[in-house]
């Protein structure tokens, strides 16, 4: 069976933008992923429910400015559980130049909100390609 | 009946139509089928056959008059321009009270304030569900102190007020501090005017949450809010029916006015129910419209609406004063239209949806900064916002005669269809049990996920163009775009004047006034003087909503 | 692996969550896991929560678990989603429906998609139970859909299932033609405040009276779950059909059978996949594939060839 890729999709903190999320959801089981969607959430529940699903991505998503506050917390509430291979990307309204400060800290990938949803997936596809060769 | 066109004529222009088209038109790729954004079909020509029927007395008439087709005013801009408003919030209420003088200095003429997300869903800045967003996408109001803060030496009972509160429970908390402000200053509560949002589908459908009250609570907070102010508050609107974020989360020109016509129909039930007069309440209610780029349909859509209301008023409700009956909005134009490449191009793209609510009749107009999809607007964003405006009320003339699009065949037919339309939706809603039902059973939350689904398959298939993205796609790289900085010490200001306030204030008036609320939450009255005990106690916006939180329980928000 | 083992019998649910990630996709790390942690403690209660789409599943397992929690039970949930059968993705959306779980302690929740295989489906959500009942896990519930055969599959691990419907007659045809009405053991319907709650009641009363089920009558209850009404009876009635379970030797037949399924389960997946490889590989069963497809040879010889031959090797 092929491996089929897990993503778990989550509102960031009290960001009230369903609907990019929700879009990207829906496009995202059309490319052949399987998505848990967690509405709302906080790094804690976002991690623990990432651990849970087993998932191999979190996409994160963001309009509401608490990028740079809440994003790379998810990664270090991961790292202190130990786990390295759940990948963390974000998406949504994010300052350029906040980028390398987010891509540092441990965020995979930081998507605008022009990116063609083709474009997550196969940098995903791609991502956890290169992790299964490791 | 005054019909204008007479039948003879109607028939000899169809029938050289079909003859045009045959010997004229021969050009066929003017057969390919055109859509307006909503679905509308879009013919190549439009002549008076497409408005056969139109009585233009019964149909236009005349501006400040019934149907209101063509404007709510006698002398419309001549007599008073839109207002010019640009939304400003950020940081702890000091930044923002600065960015108000700054916008007032600078020709604005009113306030209009956005708030941060915990304010919004009800927390206070030092809650743990606030962390990261105190002061981030707005300002921060955590109690009546804050408020006077925020307004210190504006003159409030000269200028208006728009509080973008969003949701219901947020509204009447701070209404209720508002007014307590007023009382405060010794201004009597009649001379306040303006507007705040209160819409109940903002809290349960259109934005999602971590805590949700049930709709229906939200919709007697709503309601609430309304009754209050129709009582207390004469000149305030208590309600702007929110169509803008509708728009924004996924729905057609016709949904987006159906929903808040629909909800403007409940509420009035609603308030007939408690005892109300319809036209004691009915002349506050206002409208909140997001315009496109498809310009004569959003025109279509202001004109449209207006008739639509006046129906559901006149027919429904049989309101009497002519105020009741005329509908009144606020238009922004469309946040979601702007792009993130080639961020100048959109300056013309909300010029061009400036005029088209110019043209429609909009009481209050803002225009989105072109940084919208970088972060919160610059100072130097916003000013373009108000020059944009500014251009469109002194430099293009079209503010000088009402409603000049009226007569257009194209306009009158598309205005005519979408009103169809808008009453069809209204019924859809209806018949499914009106809109808290449709909100409850998650309806409408698959209604709006369709719709922007559908539309981001549109934008990546090319179907859809957008200039700079999928049409003439940019190739340079992204635009060095200033982006706005919050004040990262907000939270930590709001904090300590948190800690501050909650010594200082009397705690056991704080409670008893906090436990009358939790009592009355149960009883059929309006909450709204229990809620301004409380705000005048220096209990907090937090404290208040945990209580509707504990009272009203939670509500799964439906996936959609 | 050891150390994952190590932190697995720690009780340690990072632990959990990886182990039956490795579960979930079948990898050979998850076999090897599922040979070291063969001793189910049999001890869980496992229920299966079924019903029509809109019914309010996912709402009621919610308060369901929200309530066990308050009574000191650890909770595993398990929801099945459909995947779709034309992209091959799925929308996993029963999690967000049970947000008021996130924060409880003790709850572990894991969405799985029906990924539409030769019945792995049920054999991988059977080995998930299984550890989750190693992990300690007092009661897993199995929530899925009841329509097709992998969920009615799925359904069948559990040791007591609970249908759940809405007032009105559609959904009762419905799922009586789904068959599942045949496995349940308790009626719940759902949103009894609806007109018509009454009238399902009595109807669903007769069918179960008309059944040919004599072991067990299963009773029928009604709940209001976003009210949290008739939660307590809906506990109340599982613990009778668990001691019910126990005292008629029910529940550990139930336990052999799950052990017995598993392993021809596994053993068809292992036939299966080096047979596969096999006639993938080997250029003489090509040739008989060939004969096959251009007629020359009849299907039913050549499978027998095939097999005989195979075998043999």
């Amino acid at each position: 069976m092929d491996k089929k890729i897990k993503i778990v999709t989550v509102k960031l903190g009290l960001d009230i933008h369903w609907r990019g999320i929700v879009v990207l959801s829906r496009m995202l089981r059309d490319a052949g992923m399987e998505v848990v969607y967690l509405g709302n959430q906080f790094p804690e529940q976002i991690v623990e429910a990432a651990i849970q699903e087993g998932a191999d991505v979190i996409g994160l998503s963001t309009l509401g400015g608490n990028h740079m506050s809440l994003g790379p917390k998810v990664v270090e509430l991961l790292r202190e559980k130990g786990i390295d291979d759940i990948m963390v990307i974000m998406g949504g309204v994010i300052p350029e130049e906040d980028v390398p400060a987010l891509k540092e800290k441990g965020i995979a990938e930081v998507f605008g909100p022009e990116t063609k949803v083709d474009s997550i997936v196969s940098f995903v596809e791609s991502e956890l390609e290169k992790e299964n060769v490791k | 009946m005054g019909q204008l066109f007479n039948k003879e004529a109607i028939e000899e222009i169809k029938k050289e139509k079909a003859r045009w088209k045959e010997e004229t038109l021969k050009d066929k790729s003017g057969d390919k089928e055109y859509f307006t954004d909503s679905g509308i079909p879009m013919d190549l020509l439009y002549t008076p056959a497409d408005i056969e029927d139109m009585d233009y007395l019964k149909d236009n008439g005349f501006s400040g008059e019934s149907p209101f087709t063509r404007g709510v005013y006698p002398n419309m801009y001549r007599g008073r321009l839109f207002t010019v408003r640009q939304i400003a919030g950020f940081g702890g209420p000091e930044d923002t009270n600065e960015r108000f003088k700054f916008l007032l200095n600078n020709g604005a003429t009113g306030t209009s304030v956005v708030l941060d997300l915990p304010t919004i869903r009800g927390y206070d800045s030092d809650d743990k569900e606030a962390e990261g967003h105190v002061g981030a996408a707005g300002v921060a109001i955590d109690s009546l102190d804050d408020m006077e803060a925020l307004y210190d030496g504006i003159p409030i009972d000269e200028i208006s007020t728009n509080i973008v509160t969003h949701l219901p429970s947020t509204t009447v908390v701070l209404m209720a501090m508002f007014a307590a402000l007023a009382e405060k200053r010794d201004i009597p509560l009649e001379k306040l005017s303006g507007t705040n949002q209160n819409d109940f589908l903002m809290e349960t459908a259109i934005g999602s949450s971590l805590e949700i009250l049930p709709p229906k609570h939200c919709f007697r907070l709503q309601c609430d809010a309304i009754e209050y102010a129709s009582q207390n508050l004469p000149r305030w609107n208590p309600v702007s029916y929110n169509g803008y974020n509708l728009r924004e989360a996924g729905t057609t020109a016709i949904q987006e006015v159906a929903c808040a016509l629909a909800n403007a129909i409940a509420t009035t039930e609603e308030l007939i129910r408690r005892g109300n007069n319809v036209d004691a309440f009915a002349k506050r209610l206002s409208f909140f419209w997001n315009l496109f780029n498809d310009f004569f349909e959003e025109i279509a859509k202001c004109r449209a609406s207006r008739i639509v209301y006046k129906e559901i008023m006149e027919d429904r409700f049989n309101a009497e004063e002519k105020k009741s009956k005329l509908m009144r909005f606020h238009v922004q134009t469309g946040g979601i239209t702007l792009t993130k490449v080639e961020p100048y191009n959109n300056i013309a793209r909300s010029a061009i949806q400036g005029l088209a609510a110019t043209l429609g009749g909009a009481q209050s107009l803002h225009i989105d900064s072109f940084d919208e999809a970088y972060s919160a607007p610059t100072e130097e964003s916003a000013l373009i916002s108000i020059r944009t405006q500014q251009i469109i009320q002194a430099e293009t003339n079209v503010v000088n005669t009402v409603d000049p699009l009226a007569g257009s065949y194209y306009v009158e037919n598309l205005t005519n269809e979408m009103a169809k339309r808008i009453r069809n939706y209204i019924e859809e809603i209806e018949d499914k049990g009106g809109i808290v039902k449709v909100v409850e059973s998650g309806w409408l939350h698959r209604e709006i996920s369709d719709f922007a689904y559908q539309m981001q398959q549109d934008i990546e298939s090319g179907e859809r163009k957008i200039v700079g993205l999928n049409h003439f796609p940019t190739e340079k790289s992204d635009t060095e775009v200033e982006v706005f900085r919050y004040p990262e010490e907000a939270e930590k200001r709001q904090k300590d004047k948190l800690e501050k306030l909650r010594n200082k204030r009397d705690s056991q008036e704080v409670e008893m006034k906090l436990n009358v609320l939790r009592e009355k939450c149960h009883e059929d009255t309006n909450l709204m003087p229990y809620i301004k005990d409380a705000v005048k106690a220096y209990c907090t916006l937090g404290e208040i909503e945990e209580v509707f939180r504990e009272e009203f329980g939670l509500w799964q928000f439906p996936l959609a | 692996m050891d150390k994952l083992m190590e932190t697995f019998e720690k009780n340690d649910p990072v632990a959990l969550g990886r182990v039956l990630k490795e579960v979930e996709s079948q990898s050979e790390k998850g076999y090897e896991i599922l040979k070291r942690t063969n001793k189910e403690k049999g001890k869980a209660h496992v229920i299966g929560i079924t019903g029509p789409p809109g019914a309010g599943k996912s709402t009621l397992t919610s308060k369901l678990c929200k309530q066990l929690v308050n009574k000191g039970f650890t909770i595993g949930i398990i929801c099945v989603d459909p995947t779709s059968p034309f992209t091959g993705g799925a929308l996993l959306g029963d999690r967000i429906r049970m947000q008021e779980l996130a924060k409880l302690p003790n709850v572990f929740i894991k969405s799985l998609a029906t990924r539409g295989s030769l019945g792995g489906m049920a054999h991988s959500t059977a080995d998930i139970v299984q550890l989750m009942d190693s992990f300690g896990k007092d009661i897993i519930i199995i929530e899925t859909v009841g329509v097709g055969q992998v969920e009615f599959d799925v359904l069948e691990i559990s040791d007591s299932v609970v249908l759940i419907g809405v007032p009105g007659l559609g959904d009762a045809i419905q799922t009586v033609k789904a068959g599942i009405m045949e496995i349940a053991d308790i009626y719940v319907v759902n949103q009894a405040d609806r007109p018509g709650a009454d009238e399902s009641v009595k109807d669903l009363k007769l069918m179960i009276k008309e059944s040919e089920r004599k072991d067990w009558k299963p009773s029928v209850l009604k709940t209001i779950a976003t009210e949290q009404e008739g939660i307590s009876e809906l506990i109340d009635e599982l613990e009778r059909h668990k001691t019910h379970l126990i005292t008629t030797k029910a529940w550990e037949k139930k336990r052999k059978e799950r052990n017995y399924n598993r392993f021809v389960g596994r053993l068809d997946e292992i036939v299966h996949e080096s047979v596969e490889g096999q006639f993938k590989t080997n250029p003489k069963t090509q040739s008989i594939i060939e004969q096959v497809k251009e007629g020359t040879m009849n299907p039913f010889s050549a499978a027998n060839k095939i097999a005989e031959y195979i075998i043999k090797s």
